[in-house]
């Protein structure tokens, strides 16, 4: 039974009296790829935010390898095992490829004290060690005059940083932009750029933001395949949030759908597809009732459309 | 006790016009997230305006009430035309661009603006501080106790002044179409063109709304202190800033109580040590309100969509 | 010529005190030469440090006057307590030099312990936050050593011995070059950058942003307060005047105008608009003579502020990434030195 990478429950935000999300469950385990879905506005990157750490929940509770991390800062979240892609791309755009990635993998090295023994300490103290803040920052000024030296062991660090950062290009097809600045690649290599730069961070679970968003059929059909080899060869769990019905239901074994910050539905591709009320979520009821199905009962949803 | 409400007066008075001030920081920030630098010195040209205006009318005609009248109307009015002026020309064309670069914009033109008043030549006043003309002649209107207490005419008359000024503006801006419009520009400037806002001529007129607020404020702070210099603008305006930070930058009633809050708590620094301080106090303030409340005393520091 | 790990890291030090002590013996008893070259030195040491913070990690400081006066200050005073004192078994020039150093040390570790104590708070808060807060913190310096005895009020500090030298300012000008090649070609540098094109992307992509920034402020504080140091070494007073907001502005003219980012013009700007007022100013007293000369080299000061700031809004309007962008003089020279791969140094 392999371990629980992330685990949301009962999480919800409220921006001012607006509800935005409430009432959020949602387990991934390695080797999962499930997916989210719903209209827009529905709630589906505010619940990516709240997994990362850009908002605060004001209520439940999200666990990254069994960690508690709300109201963690999104750096350390990350370094617990929890990397995404944005839904429009936000890459460094002036960096070159290579550099893109190679930040994120930066965030693994520590010269002095590793990052497993900082994080056990932490863990232990329950997020709150001095001692491990301490370390942390031992670490940071070490780094940085072995970086003003240019000392050997810096020196190989780097290239092994590098070394690192051209395989995940390879393995996104990208090798050939090393050296070109992010702004100037297509889009579908922006995307898969992405890609390449949240897996520098070494994750455990893999947040997808609309991945395929803007691509054409064929490049969306590689996305698929892509995606699948992507969790088998980094042993990943993956949540996947797209509009393209295709491939949701393509590659995903669970889907959750949400309508206005509330989960409506959960469960296998068929059964979701099937269901009266994602139906009506996404295309009405008069759609319903022209199709000769039942309206279904609303369950009381939050008081305002949301973000 | 008599120390104590005296400096309780000069506070609010001080107060006053730090708020005038500050407020028209707070709507430009509202409505174009830029920290306009040049606000100040907007209102040093507004002052000095003033000033030449009272010059000509001449010591006679000046104290009158519509002499008076024409000297606060010309300089709101002026400095009206200047602040659509920066923006139209300034500030316009980068809107799109990084808020960084409309920053560096507005210190350039702080930068002229009081360096360049400070110039000999010209219609330039010069460096040397003027003195501004007793448009309200100074009188004594209430003294309390042994002379412990003493309030002058002006400081009614400015508050006074500086309340009105204020309650306009709270209607301006809570009552009216336009008021709306600006309001929803603050909140989102591309969908409220979608709405139909004519975004720019908003933003413009809320330029020459703060610009003429603060030429006021600028003639009641001449009337307080006298000395005018063209590098007053800097000082006032900075903390002036620091008000409208204290209450929430982007606030409309924050930027009074922040305003009234620094004169005050100047005044009390300033009062009970020395007056060499005083410019550290507003700064020092700032920094302890900003670590408390960082979104200052009615933001919210909201959250960023990502 | 490509040197080996070792090596990679002492040479182009030894290189450079080895030019540096050359132009010292050449030039060193030219007192306007070194007079000149020291203030050129100081501002560049100055806007080198400054585009760390404001160009590299895309925040928005301006008080760095603030900080050259905390060094200042520091540095001053601390030389004056130990003039008398001289290191036994050394000649009193090298004694002299090592208690430069010392002072200089003292000055840069006291601006940089400022510059974490302001940026800790601040870097936190949204990015515009960060002007004000600097602002501030160069302001109420200001007024600190306006009112101390310790510090001499307005009259300053006097007296202080002239130790400074060409070799020692532009050993610091190599110095802060050095750090700030370094940094930028390290990932670290690279991360810095990361913060300054999208903070939040760079957050989810595990690095410590507000870290990071208050690092780089760090950094760029103890630069500024070795400039101070220095800058109190060869001029005869130091007083709060010379440590205006007006001189933070100056050094921010010199990196936007240079280009936000690009160490190369933060350098190319600083000569420039330091050389520029002064050679008018020895022009107009050339040309004019004592009286007409001398108050036109007086306008060439009061008329360099407001052409400062037409100037900046100029620039933004025109040409917003400065003269040099982001990129290096290497960047558009080709270069005779190959290196391996852009990026890496």
């Amino acid at each position: 039974m392999s371990e629980t990478l992330l685990q949301a429950s009962g999480v919800g935000i409220e921006f001012g009296g607006l509800r935005a999300l409430r009432g959020f469950d949602l387990e991934i385990r390695q080797g999962d790829l499930k997916g989210l879905i719903g209209p827009n506005g529905a709630g589906k990157t505010t619940a990516f935010n709240l997994l990362t750490g850009v908002y605060v929940p004001t209520q439940g509770e999200i666990r990254v390898c069994g960690e508690r991390v709300n109201g963690r800062q999104p750096h350390q979240i990350n370094h617990l095992g929890l990397a995404r892609t944005f839904q429009n791309i936000r890459l460094f755009r002036a960096l070159t490829a290579l550099d893109n990635v190679r930040v994120a993998c930066l965030s693994d090295e520590r010269p002095l004290f590793s990052r497993a023994r900082i994080d056990e300490l932490r863990r232990r103290t329950g997020g709150r060690s001095s001692v491990a803040s301490a370390m942390d920052a031992l670490n940071n000024y070490v780094d940085w005059w072995r970086a003003l030296l240019l000392t050997p062991g810096f020196q190989k660090e780097e290239a092994e940083l590098t070394r690192r950062a051209e395989e995940l290009l390879e393995v996104m097809g990208l090798s050939h932009r090393r050296d070109e600045e992010a702004r100037n690649l297509p889009y579908g290599e922006q995307r898969r750029l992405e890609i390449a730069r949240a897996l520098g961070t070494r994750p455990r679970v893999l947040l997808l933001d609309e991945p395929a968003a803007g691509m054409n059929t064929r490049e969306k059909a590689d996305l698929m395949v892509l995606i699948r080899r992507l969790r088998d060869q980094f042993s990943l769990g993956l949540l996947v949030i797209e509009h393209d019905m295709k491939l949701v239901m393509g590659i995903c074994e669970d889907i959750t759908v949400l309508d206005h910050g509330v989960t409506i539905a959960r469960g296998a591709p068929e059964r979701v597809r099937q269901d009266p009320k994602v139906i009506e979520a996404y295309l009405g009821d008069s759609y319903l009732a022209s199709h000769g199905m039942a309206v279904p009962t609303r369950t009381p949803t939050s008081e305002t459309p949301s973000a | 006790m008599s120390d104590f409400a005296q400096h309780l007066i000069n506070g609010i008075a001080a107060g006053t016009i730090y708020a005038l001030v500050a407020l028209g920081y707070t709507m430009v920030y509202g409505v174009l997230k830029l920290i306009n630098f040049a606000h100040g010195d907007v209102m040093m040209v507004g002052t000095f305006l003033g000033y030449g205006v009272a010059q000509r009318l001449g010591p006679e005609r000046q104290s009158t009430l519509w002499g008076v009248l024409l000297i606060f109307l010309a300089a709101m009015g002026a400095c009206a035309v200047l602040g659509w002026f920066i923006e139209r020309f300034a500030y316009r064309p980068l809107r799109d661009k990084p808020r960084l670069t409309a920053l560096i914009t507005a210190i350039g033109i702080s930068f002229t603006l009081s360096y360049g008043f400070q110039l000999d030549f010209g219609p330039l006043p010069g460096a040397a501080p003027r003195a501004f003309p007793e448009i309200i002649p100074p009188t004594e209107w209430l003294i309390i106790g042994d002379r412990a207490v003493v309030i002058w005419n002006w400081q009614v008359i400015s508050l006074l002044i500086a309340i009105a000024l204020m309650v306009v503006l709270q209607w301006l801006v809570y009552r009216t179409r336009f008021g709306r419009a600006m309001r929803a520009v603050s909140f989102d400037h591309r969908t409220a063109a979608l709405m139909g806002i004519p975004v720019d001529r908003i933003i413009a007129f809320t330029f020459m709304l703060g610009s003429a607020l603060a030429a006021g404020a600028g003639i009641l702070y001449a009337i307080k202190d006298t000395a005018i210099q063209p590098l007053m603008g800097l000082y006032i305006g900075l903390k002036a800033f620091v008000a409208a930070v204290i209450g929430g930058i982007g606030n409309v009633p924050g930027a009074v109580v922040g305003g009234l809050l620094l004169g005050l708590v100047e005044e009390f620094v300033v009062g009970y040590s020395s007056s060499s301080w005083r410019d550290a106090v507003a700064f020092g303030f700032l920094i302890v309100v900003l670590l408390v409340r960082p979104g200052g005393l009615f933001g919210r520091v909201a959250a960023e969509k990502v | 010529m490509t040197l080996g790990p070792r090596l990679r890291g002492v040479v182009p030090v030894v290189l450079a005190i080895a030019v540096l002590a050359l132009a010292q013996l050449l030039f060193g008893h030219l007192p306007f030469f070194v007079y000149l070259a020291s203030i050129v030195g100081v501002n560049v040491v100055l806007a080198v440090s400054l585009n760390i913070v404001n160009g590299m990690t895309g925040q928005f400081s301006i008080g760095h006057a603030g900080f050259m006066a905390v060094g200042a200050y520091t540095a001053g005073k601390m030389s004056l307590l130990i003039k008398d004192v001289a290191i036994s078994g050394l000649p009193t020039a090298v004694s002299d030099q090592v208690q430069l150093v010392g002072t200089l040390l003292a000055g840069g570790v006291a601006a940089a312990i400022c510059g974490f104590v302001v940026g800790l708070p601040s870097l936190r808060l949204r990015g515009d936050y960060l002007a004000i807060v600097t602002l501030g913190f160069g302001e109420i310096i200001r007024v600190v050593v306006q009112n101390l005895d310790v510090f001499g009020r307005a009259l300053g500090l006097s007296g202080i011995p002239q130790t400074s030298s060409l070799f020692a300012v532009w050993f610091c000008v190599f110095l802060v070059i050095l750090v700030a090649r370094r940094i930028v070609g390290s990932t670290h540098g690279r991360s810095l950058w990361a913060i300054r094109e999208d903070e939040v992307a760079a957050e989810a992509m595990g690095v410590d942003t507000t870290g990071y920034k208050v690092r780089a402020f760090v950094i760029s504080s103890f630069f500024a307060g070795v400039a101070g140091g220095l800058f109190a070494h060869f001029v005869p007073i130091i007083n709060p005047g010379s440590f205006t907001f007006v001189k933070s502005i100056e050094v921010v003219v010199m990196v936007v105008a240079g280009g936000l980012g690009s160490t190369t013009g933060a350098i190319v700007a600083a000569v420039f608009l330091t050389l520029l007022p002064e050679a008018l100013r020895s022009l107009f007293l050339q040309l004019g003579g004592l009286d007409t000369g001398a108050s036109l080299a007086q306008k060439v000061d009061q008329i360099r502020m407001p052409v400062y700031g037409i100037l900046l809004v100029i620039l933004m309007l025109v040409r917003p990434q400065g003269l040099f962008g982001t990129r290096e003089i290497w960047d558009i020279v080709p270069r005779w030195w190959p290196r391996s791969r852009k990026g890496i140094t």
